[in-house]
C-alpha cells in the first residue's frame, strides 16, 4: 500500500550529472520495480512533488537517482545524510516481470533508474537480461556504468563514440534485440521511445506487444485525481491515461505513438 | 462534536447538515476513490465532484499542468467519463460513503448543462450541485458564461426549473463586476455561490518560445491566489445571502479560518490535495484547535467575523 513517509537521507553517491539519494525505508514500504516515488522538494513557493522511479531497494533502504532538471530536482541533489525526505509512495504501476523469451532493458540517460531496480529483481529470481544504456559520453554518469557492469549485463551506448557502441541506445537495443526477441522494457526521453517503438514495430507487427516503456510526465497529484500527467492512449481513441496511477509503465501496444509524437 | 473537544463543528448550509466546513474542491479530489487510499473521507464535510459533462470527455492534449511560483497552472480540459458512468460507479460509490456531495457539472452547450443536472439530481443521491461557469479551459461552456450576465442567469434559472436539489454557482476571478454577477446569479434562482475558480494565467518557456501548455493557456491555483480569493469572498458575502463556499490557494487551517472570517459558510481545499492527499483532515483538525484556542464553539462564529470587527473570543 503507498502511504506518506518522512524518511532520513542516510547516503548520497555522486555520479557525474546525477546523484543517488539513499533513504532509510521501514519494511512496509515494498516497490515493485517501475514504480515511484513522490518527492516532496523543499519550500521557496515549489508546491508540487516530483516523482522519481525507485532506482534500488536494499536492506532497510530505498534510493532515488536525481538528474538536476529544474530547480526542485536541483534543491534535492543536494540534500544529503542528515535531510529528510517527504515522499509519498510507492506509486503507479510497475514493470510486467512476467515474460517469454529473453529480455532487453533499453535505458536513455537517468530513465536507468527504474531499469537498475527491474535488473536486479530479475537477477534475483533467477532471470538473465541485457541492459542497452545511451547516454551522451562516457563519463556522463560518472562511475555508474562501472558499479552497474557489476551487477549485470550492461553495454553502453555514447553518442560521441566515447565509449561502448557509438550511437544511441536504440540503434545498441535493436543488434543486442535479434538475439533476445523477447521483452523489451525502457525508459528514457520521450523522443527515445518514440524511436524505439517505431523499430520495433518495424521489426515484427506484434512488436509493441513486447514493449513496455515508462513514460516520464509532469505529475501533479502522483495518485490519479489531477489528471495532469495524461498519456495519449490507443483505446478509445483520442483518450488519454495517467501516466501516475494507470502507468508510468504502458505496454507499447496500449500506447498512441502517433499522438506521442506530436507532443515533442 | 465531541470529537473535537467540545468545539462544534457542524455548519448547514442550504438545509445540508456538514460535519465540518471543509469540503474537498472540484478537481482536485477525483470522485473520491483514489484518495479513499489516503484518508476516511467520511471524515470530510464534503466533496465537490470532478466536473461532469454529458458526453466522456478526453481532456485537452499534454502538458497539462505546471508549477509556477507558489501555485501551479493547470488546463486538463474538464476530462471526465461522462454522465453515464458518473451516475452508474462513482456517484453511488460517494454516496455509500455517506457523505455530502456537490456534483460538479459542466458543459459545452445550456442544453448539456440541463440535461446533466437534470439526471444528477434524479438520482436522488446528490446533495447539491455546483455549476461550473467559469472552467478557463474549455474552448466553448466553461468561462464563457462567466462572462455574460444574462447568459448566466438564463442557465441559472433552466437549471433551476430541472432539478430539486440546491445549486451553487461557481464563480471565475476573471468576472468584471463580480458583486453585480453574484447578485445577478442569486436572483436568478442559485441557492449558493462558491468561489474562486482558477484564474485564467499562462507561461512560456523562453528556450523554446513554446507555451508551457498543450492548451497555451490555463487556470493558475494553489497559494498565489489565496489572497485573490480572500478579497472576493470578502465583496460578494457583502453582496448576498445564500450561502458561500469560499475556495482559492487554501494551505492549511489559518487559511481556511481566513476565508470563514471574510464571509464564507464552508470552505474548500484544493491544489493542496496534490501535495497532500491527507491535508483536508489536517485542515479540519486546525480549525478545531484554533477553536478551542480562541474560545469559540461554533464555527458560525467565525463566520464574516472581518467584517464585524471583533478580533477576541467569543462572548
Amino acid at each position: 500500500m503507498p502511504a506518506r513517509y518522512l524518511v532520513a537521507v542516510v547516503g548520497r553517491r555522486d555520479y557525474g550529472c546525477a546523484s543517488e539519494l539513499v533513504c532509510e525505508v521501514p519494511d512496509d514500504f515494498r516497490p515493485h520495480p517501475g514504480q515511484f516515488v513522490h518527492v516532496a522538494c523543499g519550500g521557496d513557493g515549489r508546491i508540487l512533488r516530483r516523482p522519481f522511479s525507485v532506482f534500488d531497494r536494499g536492506e532497510g533502504t530505498a534510493s532515488i537517482l536525481v538528474r538536476e532538471a529544474g530547480e526542485g530536482s536541483s534543491w534535492l541533489k543536494r540534500r544529503g545524510p542528515g535531510d529528510r525526505l517527504d515522499i509519498l509512495g510507492p506509486l503507479g504501476r510497475g514493470f510486467d516481470l512476467c515474460a517469454e523469451g529473453g529480455r532487453l532493458l533499453v535505458a536513455g540517460g537517468a530513465g536507468i533508474a527504474p531499469l537498475r531496480f527491474l535488473a536486479k529483481r530479475l537477477l534475483e529470481e533467477g532471470e538473465t537480461c541485457l541492459v542497452a544504456w545511451g547516454m551522451g559520453e562516457a563519463a556522463e554518469y560518472g562511475v555508474l556504468p562501472d558499479v552497474l557492469k557489476k551487477e549485470a549485463d550492461v553495454r553502453l551506448a555514447c553518442l560521441d563514440g566515447s565509449g561502448g557502441h557509438a550511437g544511441s541506445a536504440v540503434d545498441l537495443a535493436m543488434q543486442l534485440d535479434r538475439e533476445s526477441a523477447g521483452q523489451v522494457y525502457a525508459c528514457g526521453p520521450r523522443e527515445m521511445l518514440l524511436s524505439l517503438a517505431a523499430r520495433m514495430e518495424e521489426v515484427d507487427r506484434e512488436g509493441l506487444a513486447r514493449l513496455q516503456v515508462s513514460v516520464e510526465e509532469r505529475m501533479a497529484c502522483g495518485v490519479g485525481v489531477c489528471r495532469g500527467c495524461a498519456v495519449p492512449v490507443a483505446e478509445p481513441p483520442g483518450a488519454y491515461r495517467a501516466a501516475c496511477s494507470d502507468g508510468p509503465v504502458f505496454r507499447g501496444d496500449e500506447l498512441d505513438w502517433m499522438r506521442m509524437a506530436a507532443l515533442t | 462534536m465531541d470529537a473535537h473537544g467540545g468545539v462544534d463543528l457542524r455548519v448547514e448550509i442550504s438545509g445540508i447538515s456538514l460535519q465540518n466546513p471543509v469540503l474537498a474542491c472540484s478537481g482536485t479530489f477525483g470522485n473520491g476513490r483514489e484518495m479513499s487510499a489516503w484518508m476516511d473521507i467520511r471524515r470530510l464535510g464534503g466533496v465537490m465532484t470532478k466536473a461532469v459533462t454529458l458526453d466522456p470527455c478526453a481532456g485537452n492534449p499534454p502538458p497539462r499542468v505546471w508549477e509556477t511560483p507558489s501555485g501551479m497552472l493547470n488546463a486538463i480540459g474538464l476530462e471526465n467519463k461522462g454522465l453515464e458512468r458518473f451516475l452508474e460507479e462513482d456517484l453511488p460509490w460517494l454516496h455509500d460513503m455517506g457523505v455530502p456531495v456537490w456534483v460538479n457539472v459542466a458543459g459545452f452547450t445550456a442544453a448539456e448543462y440541463v440535461e446533466v443536472a437534470r439526471e444528477v439530481s434524479r438520482a436522488k443521491i446528490a446533495s447539491a450541485l455546483e455549476l461550473n461557469i467559469s472552467c478557463p479551459n474549455v474552448k466553448k461552456g466553461g468561462l464563457h458564461f462567466s462572462a455574460d450576465e444574462s447568459e448566466a442567469e438564463r442557465l441559472v434559472s433552466a437549471v433551476k426549473g430541472a432539478v430539486d436539489i440546491p445549486v451553487y454557482v461557481k464563480l471565475s476571478p476573471r468576472t468584471g463586476d463580480l458583486r453585480g454577477f453574484a447578485g445577478a446569479m442569486v436572483r436568478a434562482g442559485a441557492d449558493g455561490i462558491s468561489l474562486i475558480n482558477t484564474m485564467p494565467a499562462m507561461a512560456v518557456d523562453v528556450e523554446t518560445a513554446r507555451p508551457r501548455l498543450g492548451n497555451l493557456t490555463g487556470g493558475l491555483s494553489g497559494p498565489a491566489i489565496h489572497p485573490v480569493a480572500v478579497q472576493m469572498v470578502w465583496e460578494v458575502a457583502q453582496e448576498v445571502d445564500v450561502p458561500i463556499i469560499g475556495m482559492g490557494g487554501i494551505w492549511g487551517w489559518r487559511d481556511a479560518v481566513e476565508m470563514l472570517m471574510v464571509g464564507a459558510d464552508a470552505v474548500a481545499v484544493g491544489t493542496l490535495n496534490f501535495t497532500d492527499p491527507t491535508a483536508t483532515l489536517g485542515v479540519v483538525e486546525g480549525i478545531a484547535a484554533f477553536m478551542r484556542r480562541k474560545g469559540y464553539r461554533r464555527v458560525g462564529e467565525l463566520v464574516d467575523l472581518a467584517r464585524r470587527g471583533r478580533s477576541g473570543a467569543a462572548g
